[in-house]
């Protein structure tokens, strides 16, 4: 099982748990099912996006500059543009 | 100094936005009307409004960007092709 299927088939099955919450096949009480369960795919977006800027900011923080591997990284750029280009690979 | 800045900044944005709407959209409804609490937050339609009006703009902003390089991309290749013939 590949890793598109396995995503795939776990969103499916998320869904259609959803789905059924939504049509009031489960005997919810009467305030979860009108005012909880519209909001929840809103809830998991927005807290979904939230995680990831808040990973992103923490990489930010926390990451130090790398003065050699950013020289090493210059001349393998470099050293690729000029084998591209020998090659006849337009490199901007 | 000035990126550890922007880090921060992004931390705190997340956790504000996160904990502001899970408070907005789980608790409220279980908060009685007459509660001091409900003057911070406007009312809960605005919780689905937001959200949906923000990923129709961002998809508009994406795709237009997606557009526009694409378009250019296409004239410098049409531009090469002509000038090869031409030479």
């Amino acid at each position: 099982m590949t890793k598109a299927q396995q995503t795939i088939s776990i969103g499916l099955l998320v869904a259609s748990l959803y789905l059924v919450c939504l049509l009031g096949l489960v005997p919810f009480p009467a305030k979860i099912q009108e005012e909880l369960i519209p909001v929840l795919p809103f809830w998991t977006i927005v807290s979904f996006g939230s995680y990831l800027l808040f990973k992103l900011g923490w990489g930010v923080l926390f990451f130090n500059d790398v003065p050699e591997a950013h020289k090493e990284l210059m001349l393998q750029i470099d050293q690729a543009r000029k084998e591209l280009t020998a090659k006849g690979v337009d490199v901007d | 100094m000035l990126d550890r800045l922007v880090g921060l900044a992004m931390l705190a944005i997340a956790c504000t936005v996160f904990l502001y709407y899970t408070i907005w959209t789980l608790l409220m409804p279980f908060v009685d009307d007459d509660h001091l609490l409900h003057s911070f937050f406007p009312p809960r339609v605005w919780a689905i409004r937001i959200p949906v009006i923000l990923i129709l703009l961002g998809t508009a902003v994406v795709g237009s960007f997606l557009g526009v390089v694409m378009i250019q991309s296409n004239r410098k290749k049409a531009a090469k092709a002509k000038a090869a013939k031409k030479a």
